[in-house]
C-alpha cells in the first residue's frame, strides 16, 4: 500500500464512520381502541419508602414495573442547585425509596441522572439525591455524560422530528418517571411530561416556544413505565426553581400511575388548577399518550 | 557500593514535594460537593511575601490572609534564599528543563540587578496604588499559565483521544479504555473541559520564561524574579551560610556549576544574597569541603544597584501610577467590563488584585476570564465575568473563598446573592415574544432570584403571519437583578443572547456620563 492508497483508505473510512451516527428507530406502539381506564393511586404522610411502597400496591407493587434483571432507570427532577426543602426539585427521599424498592424487586442496577440546567455537581449535591444515594450497592448516581446523548427520529412527533436523547434512557428495561409537581411560568405546571426534559440534549431552550406539543412530541420516544409524582412538597409560585420557602407547600403526598397523562391531571388538582389548562397534558392525550379526563381515572386513595 | 544520600537528594525530595503540593492545591481549586473549601488552595500566594507587601501597600493596611507570608520572611533571614532553592515551584520547574536544555556555563552576570529595579518599581508603583504584580510574580504567572493553558490543553487532549476511541471504535475498545478514562477524570484530569481567553499567551509566557534557560541556569531567578529580589534583601541577615565564602582559585567545580551563578567571576568571593542554598558544591567539591554552617555574618560586598539605576527606577514606580491617572479608559468605562461578585470599586479592585488566576480557575460555570485590554494594560488578567461563556452560580461564593487579597470579598451566601454584579437589560430587536411574538421565556425560568426579576407582561402583537396574538414578553426588575447573567447564557437565541448584563451604577464615582 502506497502512501496515496493509505490517505485514500484513511479518508474513505473516518467519512464512514462518522456518517455512521446511531439511529434509534421506535415503533409506535399499538393504539387499543378500547383501554381499560387507567389506574392512579395518591396517598399522604408517614415514612417514605413505606409510603411509597404503599401507593405502588394497588398498581401492583414494584414488581408489577420491575422484572428481576432489569437495568432501571429512576429519572428523577435535579434541574435546580437549590435544597430539598426548597422544592424545585425531587425530595431525594422519594428517589432513595423508589430507588430500593426497584432493587428490592430485583433490579441488576439502578441509574439515576438528570441533565441539569444549574451546574451539575452543584445540583446532584444541593438536591441532597446524590448523598443520599452514596454506598447503595448496584446505584449509579452519575453526571451526564455528553457523548451518550443520540439523534432519535420522533415518527410520530407533530412538532418537532428528531432530537438527542441520552442513551442510557433509551436503553433502560424499565424507565420510572419520578418528577416533583412545581409551579412554571410557561407550562403552568411542571410534572410528569416536563420531566422528560432531563434526558434530552441539544438546545433544550428551543422547546419553550411551542412547549405543550414539543413536551408531547418528546414523550411519544419515551414511554415511563410508572410516574411516581413527588408531592411531599409543591412549589407554587416562583418556579421552576422557586427558591423561598414561602412558595413552598406541605402535602406529603405521592401519587403513582403508569399512565403518565393521568398522573399529571390527577396531580394538577392538587394546584386547583383543570388539567386541561396545562398545554402538555392537553397535547399528550390528543395524541393518545393517555388519559386526561377525570371522570375516565380510577383513582385509588391508599 | 552502600547509598548514601546527599544533600542533593534532600533538596530534590523537598522541591519534588513542594511541586506536588503546588499541583495537588491546584487541582483542589475546585467546587468538591461542598460549598466551602476544605483546604487553603491559594498557601502558595498568601505565604509570598511579594504578594503581602504591594497588597499591603496598595490598601494601606494590615490583610490577616497574607500573614503568612512572615514565615518566608522568617526562614530567609534564618537560611538565606532557601525558598528559591528547595520549595519554588517555578525554580524546580527550570531545574528540571535544565535536564534537556543544557544552559551555558559562564552567563552574564551584569543583569542581576534587574530584579532589583523591577521590585523598586512593583513596590513604589503599589504604594501609588498601581498594582503591576501580575506580570511578575512567579506563582501568578505558573497557576495562570497552568490554569488557562496547560491544563485545559491536557484536558483536551486526553478526552479527545478517549472520546474518539468512545465514539469510533467498535465497542470491545471501551471496556479496555473507558476504565481508564474514568480513573483519570476521577482524580488526575478536570472535571470539565473548560475554556480561556489569553490560553496561548499565557503559555507563551511560560515559554518565554523556559527559553530564558537556553542564557544562562534559573535566569529568570537570577535576573528578572523580583520575589527573588525580595528574598535577596532579606536574606543578607541570614547566619547559615557556605564557609569559606570564596570559591577555592583555579578549581572549575563551583563558580562554574553554581545554578544562581553567585560567586564574584573576577574575585570568586560569594555573593551571599544570590545563593540559594542547593548545596550541589558542598555535593560536588573535589577538593577542601566546603561546607553550610550557622556562623556569623561575614561583612560582604554591597549590592551595587548604581545611584542612577536606582532612581530611574523609583522614578518610574511613581511615573507609572501617574500615568495611569490621567488615561482616558475609567471615563469611557466597558458596560461589559462585569466584575466578580462583591466588587464594588474598579480603582481598589484593581489595586487589591494580584492576577493570581485562582478565582477564573475555581469558577464552576467558567465564567470568569482574564482580561486583555479592556481594562487597560494595568488591568490585564484580572478577572471578568464573559456571562455568554459561563454564568455566576447563585449558590456559589468559591470566588470570593479562593481570592488571596480579599479583592473579591469573602461574602456569605446571603450577601453574595445580594451583591450586584451587572443588570440585564433585553435587546427587544432580537428577542423572540418582542421581534417576533413567539413565546418564549428561558430568561425567566433560569431567573434564581427567588422573587424573580424577570416578569412578564400579556402584550397584543402582530407575529409573522400578521396575526394578532397575545404573547408574553418579559422585562427586568431592575431593583432585583444582581446580574448574575444565567439569563444571557441560556438565552436559546444563536451568537449573542436577546438578554445582556451590562455594569451596574455603583453610586458616585462609579460611572461616567451625566453628572459624572
Amino acid at each position: 500500500m502506497d502512501r496515496r492508497e493509505f490517505l485514500r483508505q484513511v479518508a474513505g473510512w473516518s467519512a464512514g464512520a462518522l456518517l455512521a451516527s446511531p439511529l434509534f428507530q421506535i415503533t409506535p406502539e399499538l393504539m387499543a381502541a378500547e383501554r381499560p381506564l387507567p389506574k392512579v393511586a395518591i396517598g399522604t404522610g408517614g415514612d417514605i419508602t413505606a409510603f411509597v411502597q404503599r401507593v405502588l400496591a394497588p398498581l401492583g407493587g414494584m414488581k408489577a414495573f420491575v422484572k428481576p434483571g432489569n437495568r432501571v432507570v429512576v429519572k428523577p427532577n435535579i434541574g435546580w442547585d437549590r435544597r430539598p426543602e426548597q422544592a424545585a426539585d425531587t425530595n431525594p427521599e422519594v428517589v432513595k425509596a423508589v430507588v430500593s424498592l426497584a432493587l428490592a424487586a430485583g433490579a441488576k442496577e439502578v441509574l439515576v441522572f438528570d441533565n441539569t440546567c444549574n451546574e451539575e455537581r452543584r445540583c446532584y449535591h444541593q438536591s441532597g439525591i446524590k448523598p443520599v444515594l452514596e454506598g447503595m450497592k448496584n446505584v449509579r448516581c452519575d453526571y451526564i455524560d455528553k457523548r451518550k446523548f443520540v439523534p432519535v427520529d420522533i415518527s410520530k412527533g407533530k412538532s418537532i422530528h428528531k432530537w438527542l436523547f441520552y442513551r442510557d434512557a433509551l436503553e433502560a428495561d424499565c424507565y420510572i418517571n419520578v418528577p416533583v409537581a412545581k409551579h412554571h411560568s410557561l407550562a403552568r405546571l411542571t410534572i410528569g411530561l416536563k420531566n422528560i426534559m432531563g434526558v434530552i440534549g441539544g438546545y433544550r431552550g428551543e422547546i419553550h416556544q411551542n412547549i405543550g406539543q414539543n413536551l408531547a412530541d418528546l414523550n411519544t420516544v419515551i414511554r415511563p413505565a410508572v410516574t411516581i409524582v413527588d408531592a411531599t412538597r409543591i412549589l407554587l409560585r416562583n418556579g421552576p426553581q422557586g427558591g423561598s420557602l414561602r412558595d413552598v407547600k406541605v402535602l406529603n403526598t405521592i401519587l403513582a400511575s403508569p399512565d403518565v397523562v393521568a398522573a399529571d391531571a390527577v396531580a394538577t388538582t392538587l394546584f386547583g388548577l383543570k388539567p386541561a389548562e396545562i398545554p402538555a397534558t392537553r397535547a399528550a392525550a390528543a395524541m393518545g399518550l393517555g388519559e386526561m379526563n377525570l371522570a375516565r381515572i380510577q383513582l385509588i386513595r391508599v | 557500593m552502600k547509598y548514601r544520600p546527599t544533600t542533593r537528594t534532600f533538596r530534590r525530595l523537598s522541591q519534588f514535594l513542594f511541586l506536588v503540593l503546588f499541583l495537588v492545591l491546584f487541582r483542589k481549586t475546585d467546587y468538591s460537593g461542598s460549598d466551602t473549601l476544605p483546604y487553603a488552595v491559594n498557601l502558595f500566594f498568601r505565604w509570598d511575601p511579594l504578594v503581602a507587601a504591594t497588597v499591603m501597600l496598595a490598601a494601606r493596611k494590615v490583610i490577616l490572609i497574607l500573614l503568612p507570608s512572615l514565615f518566608v520572611i522568617l526562614l530567609t533571614v534564618v537560611l538565606g534564599r532557601v525558598f528559591c532553592g528547595w520549595i519554588c515551584p517555578m525554580g524546580t520547574l527550570l531545574d528540571w528543563l535544565d535536564k534537556g536544555i543544557h544552559p551555558p556555563e559562564h552567563a552574564t552576570v551584569h543583569l542581576r540587578k534587574i530584579k532589583y529595579l523591577l521590585l523598586i518599581v512593583l513596590l513604589i508603583s503599589s504604594a501609588f496604588s498601581l498594582q503591576l504584580i501580575g506580570f511578575l510574580d512567579p506563582f501568578s504567572l505558573l497557576v495562570r499559565g497552568a490554569a488557562f493553558s496547560i491544563d485545559p490543553m491536557l484536558n483536551w487532549l486526553f478526552t479527545g483521544f478517549f472520546d474518539t476511541i468512545y465514539a469510533h471504535a467498535p465497542a470491545v475498545a471501551d471496556h479496555v479504555t473507558e476504565p481508564i478514562y474514568s480513573v483519570l477524570k476521577n482524580g488526575l484530569l478536570p472535571f470539565r473541559q473548560s475554556f480561556y481567553f489569553l490560553s496561548s499567551f499565557s503559555l507563551m509566557i511560560l515559554i518565554a520564561i523556559g527559553a530564558l534557560e537556553k542564557l544562562g541556569k534559573r535566569f529568570w531567578c537570577r535576573n528578572l524574579c523580583p520575589l527573588g529580589a525580595l528574598l535577596a534583601v532579606f536574606s543578607r541577615w541570614s547566619f547559615f551560610r557556605r564557609i569559606p565564602a570564596t570559591s577555592c582559585k583555579n578549581c572549575p567545580q563551583c563558580a562554574p556549576n553554581c545554578r544562581m551563578n553567585a560567586f564574584d567571576p573576577d574575585t570568586g568571593k560569594l555573593h551571599h544574597e544570590e545563593c540559594n542554598l542547593c548545596m550541589d558544591c558542598v555535593d560536588d567539591c573535589v577538593n577542601q569541603s566546603p561546607r553550610f554552617a550557622f556562623t556569623r555574618r561575614s561583612n560582604h560586598e554591597p549590592v551595587n544597584l548604581g545611584r542612577r539605576a536606582f532612581l530611574g527606577s523609583a522614578l518610574a514606580g511613581i511615573a507609572l501610577p501617574v500615568a495611569a491617572k490621567v488615561n482616558a479608559g475609567p471615563k469611557t468605562p466597558n458596560p461589559f467590563l462585569l466584575r466578580p461578585p462583591g466588587v464594588e470599586n474598579e480603582e481598589e479592585f484593581l489595586s487589591l488584585c494580584v492576577r493570581c488566576g485562582e478565582c477564573m480557575k475555581v469558577c464552576i460555570e467558567n465564567a470568569l476570564q482574564p482580561c486583555f485590554f479592556e481594562s487597560g494594560y494595568q488591568g490585564m488578567f484580572s478577572p471578568r465575568l464573559v456571562p455568554r461563556l459561563g454564568y455566576c452560580e447563585f449558590n456559589c461564593t468559591l470566588c470570593g473563598q479562593v481570592c488571596p487579597t480579599g479583592a473579591i470579598p469573602k461574602l456569605l451566601l446571603q450577601a453574595k446573592q445580594k451583591a450586584v454584579i451587572g443588570i440585564a437589560v433585553f435587546d427587544v430587536n432580537r428577542c423572540l415574544p418582542y421581534a417576533n411574538g413567539i413565546p418564549c421565556m428561558v430568561c425567566e425560568e433560569h431567573c434564581p432570584t427567588s422573587k424573580k426579576a424577570i416578569l412578564f407582561r400579556d402584550k397584543l402583537v402582530i407575529d409573522r403571519k400578521g396575526e394578532e396574538v397575545v404573547v408574553k414578553q418579559p422585562y427586568v426588575v431592575e431593583d432585583l437583578c444582581i446580574g448574575c447573567g444565567i439569563c444571557e447564557n441560556k438565552c436559546p437565541l444563536p451568537g449573542a443572547s436577546a438578554i445582556r448584563v451590562l455594569t451596574a451604577n455603583k453610586g458616585p464615582g462609579g460611572n461616567s456620563g451625566y453628572g459624572g
